[in-house]
Formats: C-alpha cells, sequence, structure tokens
C-alpha cells in the first residue's frame, strides 16, 4: 500500500515568545492586543527592552511619552533602551 | 270603494261579535248594529245613539275585549287546528299550502276587527260623532299587540317547524333560481337525484319553485298586515341563516388558509339578503332587490333602523363571528402554514376587528402552543420555525404586536429552557440550518435604516396615528414603543442579551473556518457585515479577528510556499538523484490569534515523523517572517486529502481529519498494527483510535482480525466489500466539534468566577449574593467570555459550593470556611 497526502491542511496559532504572557502595563495577554488596538499581531507588535522586558509597543511607547524625567522600564526601573 | 267595503264588513263583524259579549254592552250595540249594516249613514246614527246613552267612550276598549275573546275561544284554536294536520300524510308541498291556508284563515277571521278598530280611530281622530278616543295608531297598537299575546304566547312547536321547513324551501329555491344551486340546496342535503329541481327537489315535471315563491310573498303579505313577520318568521330566519352560514363556512373554509373567502361570503350574504327582501318584502319598500354595496359600507350608508339593515348587519356580524371562532381554532396549523396562509389571516384580521374575542384567541392559541408544540416531542428547530411564522403571521394580524408578545411568551419561556436553542439560532442567521432559511432571509434583509427607525418610533410616526395600546396588553415598563416585531431581535430578545448568540456564533464561525481550509470566507465576511448591523461593532469585533486570521494565513502560506519553492530544488535534489524525490509534504496552515477564537479543543496527537518535519519546517520559516513569534501546532485538527494506492485499486482524493491520515500513514509502513501498538504511537486513547480506524474499515482498507490485528486489505473481494457496507461509521465523526462544548466552556468559566469569589470573599470576610453578582459583572465583564450570568445561576453555583463544604452561607451572607 502507498499513501500519498495530497495536501495537508494544519491549523496553528500563532504566540509571541516571550518570557511572560501578560504585558506589565495592560495587562492584557501578549497574544492579545493591547487596549487600544482591535488586531493583535502585526498591528500591535511586542517591544523588548535591554533589560530584556517586553510590552506591547503601544504601551510601553505611551508610557515613555508620560515620563517627564527619565525614561525608565515600569518593570525594573532601569533606564529603558530598545533592544536592537 | 275598498275602505268602505271593509268598513261594512267590518260592522258586521263586529256586530256578530257581540253576540258573546258582555251583556250590558252587547245588548246597546245590538240594537245599533243590525240596522248599521251596509252603509256609513247608518253607523254613525248608531253611534251618535250610543253617545247619547254616554257609552261612546266604551266603544273601543268594547271592540277591543271583543277582539281578545274572540281569539281566545274561536280563532285561535282554528288557526292551531288547521295547522295541525298529521304531517307524515302531507307531503311537503302539501304542509306548504295547508301553512298559507291557515294564515289566510287568521287574517279573513281577523281583519274585519282590525278594520273596525282603524275606522274607529279614523272617526276618533276626526271627532266624528263626538267621538274621543286614542286613535288609529294607538287602537291598532293595541289589537296587534293583544293579537300577538293571544295567538304567539306559547305557539305549539308546530308553527315554528312548519315556518322553518316552508323558508328552508323558499330559501333554497331562491339560491337555486340565483344560480347558486350547488350550495344553497345543502339544507336537505341534496345530492342532485337525477332531474330533480335543484330548488324544491321534486322532479321537474312537478316543480313547485314558482308557487313557492308566490307562497312565500302571499305569507309575507299576511304575516305583515297583522304584524306578525317578526314574530313569526325571524327565529325560524335566524336558525336558517345560522345553520346554513355554519354550515357553508364548514365546507368551504375549513382547513383552506390559501383563500380569501370574505369576497365570496359577502357575495353570498346579498344573495341571502335577496331572499330576505322576499321574506320581509311587504313592509320593506325599496329594498327588494339586493343590494350590491358590501354590507359595512351598506350598513352605515342607509337609513337606520330598516328591518333588512337590521339583518344586513346581524348576518355580518354572524358572520364575522362564526368565521374568527373557527379560525381560531385553526389558528395553529394558519400559523405553521404562514405565508401561504396569508389570506386566511388577513380575513381573520378583518372579521376580529368586528367581534371582541380577542381575548379567546389568545387563550385558545397560547394553550395551542403549549399542547402541540412545546413538549419535548418537537425539535428545536421546528419549534423555532414555527415561532417564526408566528411572529410574521401575528405581526399582520395585530399590528400593535400585543397578541403576538402575549400569545407566545409560552414559547419564549419554553425556548429558554431548550439547550440547543442559541445553536439552531445561531445556524439559522447563518443559513446552515437545514430547513430554515427564514432567519437567514430576515438577516439580509436588515437595513440598518429600519432598525434605527424603531428605536425611534415615537418620532418617526405621526402623533395623529397613535393608538392606544390594546386592553389585553401587558404592562411592563417596556411600553408598546419598545414592542417589536423584528424577528431576529425577537429571537436574540429571548435570552435578554445578545452576548450568548455572539459567543455561539464564534463558535460557529471557528468550526467553519476549521472544517473548510479553503480561505473562502466571502460567505462568513457578509454575515458578519449583517450581525454586525444588528449587534453592534464592538460585538462583533472577535470575529472580525478571526475572519483576518484567515486572510493573513493565507497570505502567510503563499509566502512560504514560494520561499519553499525557491530553495525546495537543492536540498530535494541533493539526497537521492536516482529515484524522482519523494515529494516535500504540501503543508499549508491555518494561523490563528489564540486570544481572539473561542477555545479549541486541546487533544494530543502524534503526528508521523513526515508530517511533524514538515510542520517543524513550515514554523522555521514563521519564525523568519515573523520575528519573535512562533506557530503552536494543532496536530488533531485540520484536514488532509489523501490517495491511498492499493495492489488492485487506488482511492483517490480522500478528505480526512489528521488522526485518519496519521493512522493510514503508519501502515503504510508496517501492514498490521494492534490496536496498543497503534494508540502508543499516535498517544491517543485505544478507544479513539478504534473509532477512528472504523473509516478506513469502511473504504475496506483495513481489515479487523482475530486479537485486536488490524491489517492492510491489498485485494479487495466483493465478499468483504459486501461485509464493510454494513460497517458504519461512527456517526459522532462527523459532528465532531472542534471547539469546546458550551457546557464545558460554562465550566471554566465559572472555575474563573470562583477565583474572583475567593478573593473577593478573603478580602471583604462576607458578602451578600447581590454583592457578589454586582461585583462580578464589575470585574470579569472583560474579555471574549460571555459574562453574561444570572443571579439564580450565581446563586446555583454558590450552593454548589456550599455543599462542597467550600463556602459557608449563613442569614444570606457567604463567607470562606475558617478552616481555609
Amino acid at each position: 500500500m502507498k499513501v500519498q497526502v495530497k495536501q495537508w491542511n494544519g491549523v496553528a496559532s500563532w504566540l509571541w515568545v516571550a518570557n511572560d504572557d501578560n504585558c506589565g502595563i495592560c495587562r492584557m495577554s501578549f497574544n492579545g492586543c493591547c487596549p487600544d488596538c482591535k488586531v493583535p499581531g502585526d498591528d500591535c507588535p511586542l517591544v523588548w527592552g535591554q533589560c530584556s522586558h517586553c510590552f506591547h509597543m503601544h504601551c510601553i511607547l505611551k508610557w515613555l511619552n508620560s515620563q517627564q524625567v527619565q525614561q525608565q522600564c515600569p518593570m525594573c526601573r532601569q533606564e529603558w533602551k530598545f533592544k536592537e | 270603494m275598498e275602505e268602505e267595503l271593509m268598513e261594512s264588513d267590518s260592522v258586521e263583524m263586529s256586530g256578530s261579535g257581540t253576540r258573546s259579549g258582555p251583556p250590558p254592552l252587547s245588548s246597546l250595540l245590538c240594537k245599533v248594529d243590525p240596522g248599521s249594516c251596509g252603509s256609513e249613514r247608518r253607523v254613525s246614527e248608531s253611534l251618535s245613539a250610543l253617545r247619547a246613552s254616554g257609552l261612546g267612550r266604551h266603544l273601543g276598549p268594547w271592540l277591543l275585549s271583543t277582539l281578545q275573546m274572540r281569539l281566545a275561544t274561536a280563532v285561535a284554536p282554528e288557526f292551531w287546528a288547521g295547522l295541525d294536520q298529521p304531517e307524515n300524510d302531507l307531503e311537503e308541498r302539501d304542509r306548504a299550502r295547508v301553512l298559507l291556508l291557515a294564515f289566510h284563515t287568521l287574517l279573513e277571521k281577523l281583519e274585519p276587527f282590525i278594520g273596525g278598530l282603524e275606522m274607529l280611530g279614523r272617526w276618533q281622530e276626526e271627532g266624528r260623532c263626538g267621538l274621543t278616543g286614542p286613535g288609529t295608531r294607538a287602537l291598532r297598537d293595541r289589537a296587534f299587540t293583544i293579537i300577538r299575546a293571544r295567538l304567539l304566547f306559547s305557539p305549539p312547536a308546530v308553527l315554528q317547524r312548519r315556518v322553518l321547513e316552508f323558508y328552508s324551501r323558499t330559501f333554497s329555491v331562491h339560491m337555486s333560481q340565483e344560480g347558486q344551486a350547488g350550495d344553497a340546496g345543502a339544507e336537505d342535503g341534496g345530492p342532485d337525484d337525477g332531474g330533480a329541481c335543484p330548488g324544491c327537489v321534486a322532479p321537474v315535471g312537478r316543480c313547485w319553485c314558482q308557487e313557492a315563491l308566490g307562497q312565500l310573498q302571499e305569507l309575507s303579505g299576511i304575516l305583515s298586515r297583522l304584524q306578525l313577520l317578526e314574530p313569526v318568521s325571524s327565529e325560524a330566519v335566524t336558525s336558517i341563516m345560522h345553520t346554513l352560514l355554519e354550515q357553508r363556512m364548514e365546507q368551504h373554509c375549513r382547513g383552506e388558509y390559501e383563500r380569501s373567502f370574505l369576497l365570496d361570503f359577502q357575495e353570498w350574504l346579498e344573495l341571502v339578503l335577496g331572499w330576505l327582501a322576499r321574506v320581509f318584502a311587504s313592509t320593506e319598500e325599496g329594498v327588494g332587490t339586493p343590494q350590491v354595496t358590501t354590507p359595512a359600507r351598506g350598513a352605515s350608508g342607509q337609513a337606520p333602523g330598516s328591518l333588512l339593515q337590521q339583518w344586513r348587519r346581524h348576518m355580518h356580524q354572524f358572520f364575522c363571528r362564526v368565521y374568527v371562532n373557527m379560525r381560531i381554532e385553526e389558528l395553529f396549523s394558519i400559523i405553521r402554514d404562514f405565508p401561504e396562509s396569508k389570506p386566511a389571516i388577513e380575513d381573520l384580521k378583518f372579521c376580529l376587528e368586528r367581534t371582541n374575542q380577542r381575548q379567546q384567541l389568545l387563550t385558545s392559541l397560547k394553550s395551542a402552543f403549549e399542547s402541540r408544540l412545546l413538549h419535548p416531542g418537537v425539535h428545536t428547530s421546528d419549534i423555532l420555525t414555527v415561532y417564526i411564522s408566528a411572529i410574521k403571521a401575528l405581526r399582520d394580524l395585530d399590528p400593535s404586536m400585543v397578541i403576538l408578545q402575549v400569545a407566545c411568551q409560552p414559547i419564549r419561556k419554553y425556548l429558554r429552557t431548550r439547550e440547543d436553542t442559541v445553536r439552531q439560532i445561531v445556524a439559522g442567521l447563518t443559513g446552515d440550518a437545514e430547513g430554515c432559511i427564514d432567519l437567514a432571509n430576515e438577516l439580509s434583509r436588515a437595513d440598518p435604516v429600519t432598525l434605527e427607525m424603531q428605536d425611534s418610533e415615537d418620532e418617526g410616526s405621526d402623533p395623529e396615528d397613535w393608538l392606544p395600546d390594546p386592553t389585553d396588553a401587558v404592562k411592563d415598563k417596556t411600553g408598546s414603543k419598545r414592542r417589536s416585531s423584528d424577528i431576529i431581535s425577537l429571537l436574540v430578545s429571548i435570552y435578554g442579551s445578545k452576548e450568548i448568540f455572539i459567543d455561539e456564533y464564534r463558535t460557529v464561525l471557528a468550526h467553519r473556518l476549521l472544517h473548510q481550509l479553503n480561505y473562502n470566507t466571502a460567505r462568513e465576511i457578509r454575515n458578519v457585515e449583517l450581525l454586525k448591523l444588528r449587534f453592534g461593532e464592538s460585538h462583533m469585533h472577535y470575529c472580525e479577528v478571526m475572519l483576518k486570521d484567515v486572510a493573513d494565513s493565507r497570505r502567510i502560506n503563499a509566502n512560504i510556499r514560494e520561499e519553499e519553492s525557491r530553495q525546495g530544488a537543492g536540498p530535494g535534489g541533493e539526497e537521492e538523484q536516482q529515484t524522482p524525490p519523494p515529494p516535500p509534504l504540501a503543508l499549508s496552515a491555518m494561523i490563528f490569534s489564540s486570544e481572539f477564537w473561542p477555545q479549541l479543543k486541546e487533544e494530543k496527537l502524534e503526528l508521523p515523523p513526515l508530517v511533524s518535519q514538515a510542520m517543524e519546517a513550515y514554523t522555521h520559516r514563521y519564525e523568519k517572517l515573523k520575528a519573535m513569534r512562533t506557530l503552536s501546532w494543532k496536530p488533531h485538527l485540520g484536514s488532509v486529502t489523501l490517495d491511498v494506492e492499493l495492489e488492485d485499486r487506488v482511492l483517490t482524493n480522500l478528505t480526512v481529519s489528521p488522526i485518519h491520515a496519521a493512522i493510514i500513514l503508519h501502515f503504510q509502513d508496517k501492514s498490521s498494527w494492534s490496536l496498543e501498538e497503534l494508540s502508543a504511537r499516535l498517544g491517543v486513547s485505544k478507544e479513539t483510535v478504534h473509532r477512528k480506524l472504523a473509516l478506513w474499515q469502511q473504504h475496506g482498507v483495513l481489515r479487523e482480525e482475530a486479537g485486536g490485528q488490524y491489517s492492510v486489505l491489498e485485494t479487495g473481494s466483493s465478499r468483504e466489500r459486501l461485509e464493510r457496507s454494513i460497517l458504519l461509521l461512527d456517526s459522532d465523526e462527523e459532528g465532531d466539534s472542534n471547539t469546546a462544548t458550551q457546557s464545558e466552556q460554562r465550566e471554566e468559566k465559572l472555575q474563573l468566577f470562583w477565583a474572583y469569589i475567593q478573593a473577593m470573599l478573603t478580602n471583604l470576610e462576607c458578602m451578600t449574593l447581590e454583592r457578589i453578582h454586582s461585583m462580578l459583572r464589575m470585574f470579569v465583564a472583560t474579555g471574549p467570555v460571555v459574562t453574561e450570568m444570572d443571579v439564580n445561576e450565581l446563586e446555583a453555583f454558590l450552593q454548589r459550593k456550599v455543599r462542597e463544604h467550600q463556602l459557608m452561607v449563613s442569614l444570606g451572607v457567604y463567607r470562606l470556611p475558617k478552616a481555609n
């Protein structure tokens, strides 16, 4: 007997490779999106800081904009720098 | 001339009457009367003589009492005797003659009195011979009252019987002459025996139709002369009319909903009124011909009080009542057949407005629903279909929607108790339900403008058009303004919230997207857009993301395919140059955003290395494409198209689930497996494997051998084919849902609530049920999980926890047990 698979339609869910489930700022799931967005994934990406904490991009930008003096990671209070 | 004659007659008669009168008066009049015979002068002389003796004012009463006496002693008994001849000896025709004859005699006997009274009255009015008295009218009225009283106070049944028979006959004669023989003759149960006249059912040669009509006219003349028409004939006429109407209704309308009967019956009623005009001909001048106006208009347009008009109104009213009664009985069937039975609904509406039977209709319809629809034997989709028909039909019947609201209350209540109601409604909305396309049509019909209009009804409509609610309206806070007739809103409002429906729709959508896997979402996009109009954009957000996932997956697939084909040539060629390389597994993926899809059932399945390697490669490419993102495969989901080549046959383009494919792929490496081995290899329970093997057994590819061993059937014989046709696919195979069942989801949700409740109780020590409920609503009201949970449900949940000793309750206050 020979079985020839012509087409295999698989099902998968995508997920961010992050060390946490939820965004530390909005507490929403990384795999979801920030409260301002409607569509997850490309439209609401994650960003990582050099301190290795990551957030929804929109969330951390909002946070950084609200900081007058020094821009710190809201989790570890180190100076926030985007990880390259 | 005639008057003169009658006068002389009357005096003679009254003279003869005196003989039996009271002695003092009669003796006086005896002297006068014989002389007065024949000439008015003599009479007036006699009257003067009477007046001279001071008896002038007694003349009227005397005449009346004489009349009464004569009636009692001679006329009435004679009349009854004339009428009451042995019936069986006579033919109908003769009976009619006898009836007429009796009335003739009656008239003959009474005429002189009436004439005399009229003359006396006239003289009194003229003041002739110095007579005074109440006048013609009063005297006549009194005389007729006496006649009616004496004659009809307790008439023997024979009169009614004869009159009824005679009227029935003339009625059928009339109707047959009006060309309605077929239906009018029904009274006599007339299957037309050959050659019989349709009117009188006598053989053609002896037809007495004309005679009967003549007799009718004569009888009517006599009766109206004696002012007996109403008392004698109305009962008979009424009963004939009613019987015929009911019969006709029964024959023509029962069970027939697709035709309007109003006009038919109006025409028929006009014919009947033509007959009535004959019956009452002599009292009614100028209405002898049937009118063409409709009864409703005719009634208001003509002089009130006329007898025929009264009859017309009566018949019309009676028709309405009978019709409504019949339709009320049949309303359930009418509703069931609705779009076809629209004429019946319209007729009923017309008639219902004229009778006071709404309450009866409501009660009957409600009980019909309860006894015929709302029991476990009826499929939910059927209940929904009937409910939708009911909405449509009752909306036509009663634009105020009150009947709809009240009568369908039991349906809504009942549907709430059915578990699959939501599923059925959603299936209907998306056009998946078998028989029920109404909802899908309804959904696509929806234009937001009309929906808006319903919300702001008070501004849209003219205040002049406002109608108060019918008295049977349910008094609730929503009021008539919010009484909706929109089918979808009504269905959705069964549960009081749309979240449940949206959630169910999401489940259905997920199921569908995962099953078809051809990325063709045109229909779903349309549905979502339509639902958005109904439920609002925000509620359908999750569904939109799901559809977007499908579109994205398609793009990503195309991307990865392209990359594969660019690189594929290299490594494929290296391995084996001689034989053609094994074609790489054509893998495509549906990649979804887990947060936005309903929870999918987690199942374990170890795929054959060929597949899992392909998946790894795919993941790898995906990771390259989307930085920092990876894929988590759901191995048990999806579909596989494959060919199975056996020695003597090829099965092409089979589409199976991944587990089926995995099983058959394993058999490719080794032609015989035991259940245990397969189960271990696939990481799936033996029961499941056994169930899934059935598919291949059915296809005749595998065969179960002794000892739980399965092996490939390389050559299929006809005998085995026969055998395998008996094997049936496990029925739950097709219906296998990828999404967790509702109750499972519900359970999970409750567990989520439990975490909240525990936390709240830890902080606040103790809380009442209401408090817990409102707190939960506040905290848990976000996210895709439906948080619709009413207080009762919560209470049941908490009670369960109390029983499990995880919670304590006293005086309605919940707290956590101390030991915790």
